[in-house]
């Protein structure tokens, strides 16, 4: 079947966050976080981007000195307050900064090296995760085959995976958070064949 | 603020103890707990291991897509509810609660091929799950199932949990920082694989591109964040309405609108 593989540079902290859960704390995964390798963009960049004023905008108040019962912004320039809580200046200088020092001494493979992972049944079908780590960070994480039956939900298996890829890397990237809130529904089939594919590779 | 880095503060502050994926309704919920030693004692273990079990028969009964499960088993007409374990007829009353508040927004039984709790039961699970967490030793604890968010106290003194709420034209950004403790759930369309159904239409339809929800109780959270994607902006009015909840709608054009005390985190970190 037709099907660009997933390529994700730069969730690695998040994926190693998802799969070391059993010895390491997250926050310990910072030091091989490339402080440029998630796009950093400020919500407020990328919203104001391609995001006229709505034309249901009833106001441009910051929330928390709002005082109407509901209140609007228009996305661009005039909404300080939601978007400015990480600020360029302190979570990418402090993230590096920190995490080596308290990061585990790393036994990971250096060389460049692929797997696939075990083929597992996920709600749709049967599918294979492929991984490529260099210097003990993940590269490029992908379906390496998928067999669905020819059922059309799985188009979304992309969908549904990479999401949750992101959202741990914006765990990850911006150590002042504890979670993300966001509308995922992620495959823990994906997971499974990812972290088989993650062992070969020597990672556990 | 360097000292909110995990691990990287003073001896007083709590620190993480617990990391845990648990691999549960079609998804992954993952559970931190942070004490002030940044270690789990026996009986925090012991709340982890219950946490989990909460978990596991949530998925057990509630699942749609296990054929044998009693909720699949409820929806083809094989078993009553009162047949059914205890669970279901609380959570199909709760959802009766929520789909009166939402005025019909969130309606369990308006979904294709029956009653389907599957909106409900993912952030009551995590909300039961959540209250696993009794040892005196922990200062703050958080269950997220895929976005849905549970929590209780904070990962410092006096400090609330920070969550990120994605940006739904780019989930790979967020939008906007909130601050807990308490439940915050998110619902929309970005996430293909997830679509939202117009309980009056039958259709699957959302006015918003991502609605969050936050307050008291993750399971009427995330029941009310899929009434308000559904529904859209005019929503938020029945969220204001209600005591301790508040919502934010991101439109698909990139307005936002919320309701006036959402929990928007200050400006400084």
């Amino acid at each position: 079947m037709r099907r660009t593989p997933i390529v994700i540079v730069g969730t690695v902290a998040g994926l190693i966050g998802v799969l070391s859960f059993h010895t390491t704390p997250a926050h310990l995964t910072l030091g091989v976080l490339p402080a440029t390798s998630v796009p950093r963009s400020s919500p407020t960049t990328s919203i104001a981007g391609g995001s006229p004023p709505g034309p249901g905008s009833r106001g441009t108040n910051p929330p928390p000195t709002s005082t109407s019962s509901t209140t609007s912004k228009s996305a661009p320039a005039t909404t300080p307050t939601p978007t400015t809580t990480r600020t360029p200046a302190t979570t990418p200088a402090t993230a590096p900064a920190t995490a080596p020092a308290t990061a585990p001494a790393t036994t990971v493979p250096i060389a460049p090296r692929s797997a696939n992972g075990q083929a597992v049944n996920y709600n749709y079908g049967v599918l294979s995760v492929a991984v490529s780590v260099s210097g003990g960070r993940i590269t490029k994480v992908g379906i390496a085959s998928l067999n669905d039956g020819g059922n059309a939900r799985s188009q979304s298996i992309d969908q549904q995976s990479i999401p949750m890829l992101e959202q741990q890397a914006l765990q990850a990237q911006s150590a002042n958070i504890q979670g993300v809130s966001g509308a995922s529904y992620t495959s823990a089939g994906f997971i499974q064949s990812l972290q088989s594919a993650l062992s070969q590779l020597g990672f556990s | 603020m360097t000292s909110d880095v995990w691990g990287a503060g003073e001896a007083a502050e709590p620190r993480q103890a617990i990391h845990y994926l648990e691999h549960v309704m079609g998804t992954v919920v993952t559970i931190d707990v942070y004490t002030d030693a940044g270690t789990a004692g026996v009986e925090t273990h012991q709340n982890l291991a219950r946490a989990r079990g909460v978990l596991q028969r949530a998925d057990a009964v509630f699942s749609t897509w296990k054929v044998d499960s009693p909720m699949s088993r409820l929806r083809r007409g094989e078993i009553t509810c009162e047949e059914a374990p205890p669970e279901v007829a609380e959570v199909l009353e709760q959802c009766e609660i929520a789909r009166e508040i939402s005025c019909g927004w969130f309606d369990p039984w308006a979904m294709p091929g029956g009653v389907d709790p599957t909106g409900y039961v993912k952030g009551w699970a995590a909300q039961r799950a959540l209250s696993e967490f009794t040892s005196t030793e922990i200062r703050g604890a958080i269950v997220n199932a895929a976005g849905d968010i549970a929590s209780v106290g904070g990962p410092g003194l006096a400090k609330p949990f920070r969550i990120g709420i994605v940006d739904p034209s780019s989930p790979g950004q967020l939008a906007c920082v909130v601050e807990l403790p308490g439940a915050i759930a998110t619902s929309g369309t970005y996430e293909r694989g997830r679509h939202l159904i117009d309980p009056h239409s039958g259709l699957p339809t959302a006015r918003v591109a991502s609605a969050s929800v936050s307050g008291a109780d993750l399971g009427l959270a995330d029941a009310l964040a899929t009434a308000v994607a559904v529904a859209g902006e005019d929503a938020l009015a029945l969220v204001d309405g209600l005591d301790g909840y508040e919502a934010l709608t991101i439109a698909f054009d990139g307005t936002w609108q919320w309701t006036a005390n959402f929990p928007f985190a200050s400006t400084s970190s």
